[in-house]
């Protein structure tokens, strides 16, 4: 809100020492976001939260200033009407919805001549924001900047029947509002009506019908007390937020209905208009009884932690801000304005007291008392574990959007399992990513076109969303995933090309993969073909993908080769390679205790073996044949080379295979470990119809 | 005779002082040394002398024997030191070339900022707990004191999935979930990401993180809080950073402060404070004559742009490898 400082003025004689009052009003509460100039003098432009509908005016500004410098409020004192007189002989106000219109006031002022406005109110309505229209208008706006009471102005002649009618909408009804609008109504809009139609929309906008014209001579000032919700609602329904609704929303004073119609009256007579018609119709069927909070200096002092309030700082600070204060022992009891809506418990004086106080007298204290143990979350152990890992290995972390548009991973872009915003104005942010794979992508694409690198790893760890079919409806359900993206050269590359770079293939990144798997303790897992998984999975190729399977009760993971249908839009110039893996699952299966085992004190021998197999053959079945054959004594075992190719038969590759022997007992003689071969070599005829060349 | 021995010895000395190489050198221990060789073999004339110069003759082969091993040692060290040198010569490099580069991964700066708050909280006590990105709306508002429909959420323009679920707009949600759960005391801490609708620019982002932070107890004050927002300041900005409070309003304090560090010269707003809403606490059940509370929060991007001098929040989340591996 703008706060010209030579308008405040008038209510409180605060020295104009611009810097220093914008300084104090931030500092009690009123954030001074800026001062800007005007043909008047400064002009503060302070942020006033949602709690502080009262201070949505000079006077109310005036007043946090007299009580933060503690000094004297001059608030304007119009010349108070009467209920009845001759207004009541011409107009009536009926009020047929009192939960939304608890108070509605109007006055009466015939021949008018609308013309503009003297320079003074111009200038101060310029400096507040507010662009002169004509007299009358200007007038109204000038009482709602000054005291925060919207007002509305009717031509009078226009009211059918001349007479006001609050009530709620009926259906079908329809309003043309100031700015040309045809709006339609429902029966939870309140609308100010004549005897026939609605001619304003409580709150929000008057009617295009009953506008004061440049020929209006007689009109109708109203002054009202509106329900906040009502207003804000009818306002965001329609689209519409003035002035006026703003301030309802935010509550305006119901005790300051009369003197704010009273103030516009004197203001017009001031500015050459006619003296107002005697009386004032002022239907306020219930008014708002004052409300008395008790207030313990005990409490304020244990809650503020300043030891040195007493009852007479406490009372001095709440009168200051204009509040009643009677005091009975530790107690002060306080009237609060109807002003100050926002004021309840006893809580909301302790930050009135020590807001006026000053936030600066709080000394610097730490708890005391038994405390639980602090310490990181699991999850957030956890994944900070699998960071370690995969920075281990080389692998940049990023942190991409949450909220994505779709991808090639949606496979339609209404993916029944993709989580749409519903209220999402961008395609690009209409929707909640179901795995990391579209956002990893979209990081190396970027890197590549603006960076020129075109050689990354990276992984992402964090949040994922998807539709579950839960009891035939699509549930949200919110899981955690890591995933990777690997392509290009695999090491850095320098000035030293000794041999030729290794570029990413489906080993390197089934190698991070599994060094993941073993950093977590993951014993058992197994990784197979996508197979004819292949259509569940239609982002990846076909051929060089594995699922990962940790446990039967979760989802696999994924590893393997994007399929090089999406791979030009990437824009990456090596081919790419991705693993996602859920981490409900993962943290099913991983260990984090870690147990010793001793290494054996005696030597080792080492066998080779070179069956040959078909070149369907896969390593899973070689594996399945080295296991079964459970040799004792067997310490581990890999596979050392892949050859196909002459001399070899069409059709068929050869493996090399090492063996391990140990014994924890004592050293292995030559027949202990020749049985065991020739087990393992039985092994693999048998089960994957190996063969050995002598 | 005794002029063959010194002849012998007199060459050979000559030799190894002039030897070039270790099998030079060799060569000539095998002449001089050698089995029936060079001084070895004039042993075996001593048969020819007379009985009585026998022993001096003897005497002088060995002093001379034992006088050429010592030289031929000496001169194969001087030799090795010599071949040493010259092979360290040839192996030298340029060490002011670049070296090998390795790959090096590294964590998000959000995971390290948030690693560095977390390190700080957990020492003083504070245990931390994960609550869900897409919340429910009660636990969002709600359970949060704010009253129905208020302006007060305008300011938390929300993204929602259904009529229940949005994404989290402040971390703060946690709160009533734990307070439904738990009895005081306790100190809770919870970091993630949260959402609001807003037009994206240097300082705006409807995607950032948030750390809350949140305590009850008996007799808890602002004063408290003052204290714990200075030693959390001081530990992640340095000894001599200050705190300051602004009155602010957030529905779920009272009262509500905004605060602010000065560091470097400068005060920067961190975030939002106060004591716990007196309505959430007895909401579930907890004696606020007995007990208070304060909370407050604090942007992660904000930490680390007030630390490294990052000035645009966009960046954290468009992941370009030349900011990541800055930090």
């Amino acid at each position: 809100m703008l706060v010209p400082l030579e308008w405040i003025q008038q209510y409180v004689a605060v020295p104009a020492d611009t810097k220093e009052i914008a300084h104090r009003l931030t500092m009690g509460g009123l954030e001074v976001e800026e001062t800007l100039d005007s043909e008047i003098g400064s002009v503060l432009d302070v942020y006033i939260t949602p709690n502080r509908g009262d201070c949505l005016s000079m006077l109310g500004v005036a007043r946090e200033i007299a009580a933060l410098y503690d000094l004297p409020l001059t608030p304007p004192s119009p010349p108070e009407s009467q209920q009845g007189g001759e207004t009541a002989t011409r107009t009536s106000v009926q009020i047929e919805a009192p939960d939304l219109c608890p108070r509605y006031a109007a006055r009466l002022i015939r021949g008018v001549k609308i013309g503009d406005s003297p320079e003074w109110l111009q200038q101060r309505l310029i400096a507040a924001g507010q662009r002169p229209i004509n007299n009358l208008v200007d007038v109204t706006n000038y009482v709602m900047l000054e005291l925060g009471q919207p007002l509305h102005a009717f031509d009078f002649d226009t009211l059918a029947e001349n007479r006001i009618v609050v009530r709620r909408a009926n259906e079908g009804e329809s309003l043309t509002t100031l700015d040309g609008e045809v709006r339609e109504l429902t029966s939870e809009m309140l609308v100010i009506a004549d005897a026939l139609r609605p001619v304003a929309l409580a709150g929000v906008m008057g009617g295009a019908e009953t506008e004061v014209t440049e020929k209006t001579t007689n009109i109708l000032l109203e002054s009202a007390h509106f329900n906040p919700l009502s207003v804000r609602r009818t306002a965001r329904t329609l689209g519409m937020r003035t002035e006026a609704s703003y301030r309802f929303e935010r509550v305006v004073d119901p005790e300051g209905v009369r003197r704010a119609v009273d103030r516009a009256c004197e203001l017009l007579a001031l500015i050459g208009q006619p003296t107002a018609l005697s009386g004032v119709v002022d239907s306020y069927p219930a008014p708002e009884a004052p409300r008395v909070i008790s207030l313990r200096v005990r409490r304020t002092v244990d809650l503020l932690g300043i030891p040195d309030i007493t009852a007479e700082v406490a009372t001095d600070c709440l009168k200051r801000l204009g509040f009643g204060v009677v005091q009975e022992q530790g107690t002060l009891h306080v009237t609060v304005p109807a002003s100050r809506p926002d004021l309840t418990l006893e809580e909301d004086l302790i930050e009135e007291v020590g807001r006026i106080y000053g936030y600066e007298n709080i000394p610097e204290t730490l708890p005391i008392g038994s405390t639980t143990r602090g310490g990181d979350s699991a999850e957030g152990t956890f994944l900070n574990e699998i960071r370690r890992i995969l920075t281990a290995v080389g692998l940049q972390e990023v942190v991409s959007h949450s909220l994505t548009p779709p991808s090639i991973f949606d496979v339609t872009p209404h993916d029944p399992r993709r989580v749409a915003v519903r209220n999402a104005l961008s395609y690009e942010i209409n929707g909640l990513r179901r795995t990391h794979l579209p956002g990893l992508l979209q990081v190396a694409t970027r890197n590549a076109t603006r960076a020129g690198q075109n050689s990354l790893a990276l992984f992402e760890v964090g949040r994922v969303w998807q539709n579950e079919y839960i009891a035939e409806m699509h549930t949200p359900v919110e899981l955690l995933s890591v995933a990777g993206l690997l392509t290009g050269e695999l090491e850095e590359v320098g000035w030293q090309r000794d041999r030729k770079p290794l570029l990413a293939d489906f080993g390197a990144v089934r190698g991070i993969v599994e060094r993941l798997l073993e950093g977590l303790q993951v014993k058992n897992y197994t990784l197979t073909p996508l197979g004819d998984k292949s259509e569940d999975y239609p982002q990846f190729h076909p051929g060089r993908t594995a699922l990962i399977h940790l446990s039967d009760e979760y989802s696999p993971g994924v590893v393997g080769e994007l399929h090089p249908r999406f791979a030009p839009q990437m824009e990456l110039r090596n081919r790419i390679y991705l693993f996602e893996i859920p981490l409900d699952a993962l943290g099913a299966v991983a260990l984090s205790e870690k147990r010793y085992q001793a290494s054996s004190r005696f030597p080792v021998a080492v066998r080779d073996l070179a069956p040959r197999v078909t070149r369907e053959t896969t390593f899973a079945e070689i594996e399945a044949a080295v296991n079964s054959a459970n040799v004792s004594n067997l310490a581990e075992w890999r596979l050392t080379d892949v050859y196909q190719g002459t001399p070899l038969p069409e059709g068929t590759k050869s493996l090399t295979l090492s063996f391990t022997f140990r014994s924890a007992e004592g050293t292995l003689t030559e027949a202990e470990i020749g049985a065991g071969m020739e087990t393992l070599r039985a092994s693999l005829i048998e089960k994957a119809q190996a063969t050995f060349v002598a | 005779m005794s002029d063959i021995i010194k002849q012998q010895r007199d060459d050979a000395l000559k030799e190894i002082a002039t030897a070039l190489s270790i099998a030079e050198l060799e060569e000539i221990e095998t002449r001089y040394l050698g089995r029936n060789k060079g001084l070895n073999e004039l042993r075996r004339t001593v048969g020819s002398l007379p009985k009585e110069e026998r022993p001096a003759f003897g005497a002088r082969i060995n002093d001379a024997v034992a006088e050429l091993t010592s030289a031929i040692a000496v001169r194969r060290t001087a030799l090795e030191e010599a071949a040493l040198v010259h092979k360290l010569a040839s192996e030298a490099l340029d060490v002011t070339l670049p070296g090998r580069p390795s790959r090096v991964g590294r964590t998000h700066p959000l995971t390290q900022t948030t690693n560095d708050i977390k390190g700080v909280l957990s020492g003083m006590g504070y245990e931390f707990v994960d609550g869900p990105e897409l919340e429910e709306y009660r636990y969002n508002f709600g359970k949060l004191n704010y009253p129905e429909d208020h302006p007060a959420m305008d300011e938390q323009n929300s993204f929602f999935v259904s009529d229940d679920l949005l994404l989290r707009t402040q971390t703060t949600t946690l709160q009533g979930r734990i307070m439904a759960q738990r009895r005081p005391p306790f100190r809770i801490a919870t970091v993630g990401r949260c959402f609001r609708y807003e037009a994206i620019d240097a300082t705006h982002h409807h995607t950032f993180h948030q750390v809350d932070v949140f305590m009850v107890d008996e007799k808890i004050s602002m004063a408290d809080l003052k204290g714990t927002l200075g030693a959390f300041a001081r530990a992640m900005f340095g000894q001599e950073t200050l705190v300051r409070f602004r009155p602010d309003f957030f529905p779920f304090v009272e009262p509500g402060v905004d605060y602010s560090i000065a560091w470097r010269g400068r005060w920067l707003e961190l975030g939002g404070a106060g004591l716990i809403h007196p309505n959430i606490l007895r909401e579930h059940g907890i004696d606020t004559e007995k007990y208070s509370g304060f909370a407050f929060g604090l942007g992660i991007e904000r930490v680390h742009m007030l630390r490294t001098g990052v000035d645009d929040l966009r960046l954290y989340l468009e992941n370009d490898l030349r900011f990541l591996k800055q930090f």
